[in-house]
């Protein structure tokens, strides 16, 4: 499934909306950056409560699709410059991480 | 980085390739002043003030080389979120001290770890390096200096797995942290 396609089927605000497109290939969950950093994979989503520009480096570093950031949690305006600069699209939503998880599933993400 | 010990055991890979021959790990807890301060300082080769600016900034070794990696930048928010700070400094040529705090009963402050792991495997990977490793709370302090130990047991060398798990469980033991959950 398409990020935009994604986005829009989980009712996503985008906070940024990067002009890549791509594949959703899997989704990680965690607010450990060096945990997701191990564990996430090339093109995954990743759905967390983490707002630093931290979050940016590890979504570079690891090729992520999209960073989900869940429980309303206010983003911080550097993570969103960061992000704006390496095109690297990051959505909000006040639903819980459970409550995403459990979206993704019902929309055939598996 | 689940742990704090952790983050020591990185910064201070940072020390040994920074070429340091001295290597100081102090950790000051202190129930009274509700505060956690970590001190890492080397005398190897130091870094720019120029470095040390991009030091915190996880975009300096992310797209370039990955020589420093996340390691400070995570510390950093680590010690933020807990309401404490992080400071370097750093002088080319004398080396670099890294200082900063955490406080102590916040709920985010991650438990010390396992410093008797970290110790050993820090003490593993030294090479004509000295480690003194210090632990101080309101109450006591405690002092592992490697030149002392080699210096007593008149040993050239303690990477034995006898002489190491020796001091894993002296430190660990001496390190009994009021705080971990």
């Amino acid at each position: 499934m398409k990020i935009l396609d994604f986005a829009d089927k989980l009712n996503l605000d985008p906070l940024y909306e990067a002009s890549k497109d791509i594949e959703v290939e899997g989704v990680y969950i965690g607010d450990l950056l060096s945990i997701v950093m191990s564990k996430a994979k090339k093109n995954y989503a990743w759905i967390t409560i983490q707002t630093h520009i931290n979050t940016v480096a590890v979504a570079e570093l690891l090729e992520l699709a999209c960073i989900i950031v869940v429980e309303n949690m206010e983003v911080e305006e550097e993570t969103l410059d960061k992000a704006r600069e390496l095109n690297i699209p990051v959505f909000k939503t006040k639903a819980s991480a459970y409550e995403i998880a459990a979206k993704l599933y019902e929309i055939g993400i598996k | 980085m689940k742990e704090i010990s952790m983050h020591i055991l990185d910064i201070a890979m940072n020390s040994i390739s920074a070429g340091a021959k001295l290597i100081e790990i102090i950790i000051e807890e202190s129930k009274n002043n509700n505060l956690i301060k970590i001190i890492l300082k080397d005398n190897g080769h130091g870094m720019s003030d120029d470095t040390i600016k991009k030091a915190a900034d996880p975009f300096y070794t992310t797209r370039t080389t990955r020589k420093v990696g996340l390691g400070i930048p995570l510390l950093k928010e680590a010690c933020e979120r807990c309401n404490g700070y992080f400071n370097i400094n750093s002088e080319i040529g004398k080396g670099t001290t890294i200082e900063c705090t955490f406080e102590r009963d916040n709920i985010d402050r991650a438990p010390i770890g396992n410093i008797g792991d970290t110790i050993i495997t820090i003490i593993n990977s030294l090479d004509n390096c000295e480690l003194l490793y210090k632990y101080i709370t309101d109450e006591k302090s405690f002092v592992l200096s490697t030149l002392e130990v080699r210096n007593i047991l008149e040993a050239t060398d303690i990477k034995s797995s006898d002489i190491l798990l020796w001091i894993k469980e002296y430190v660990s033991e001496n390190t009994k942290t009021m705080s971990d959950y």
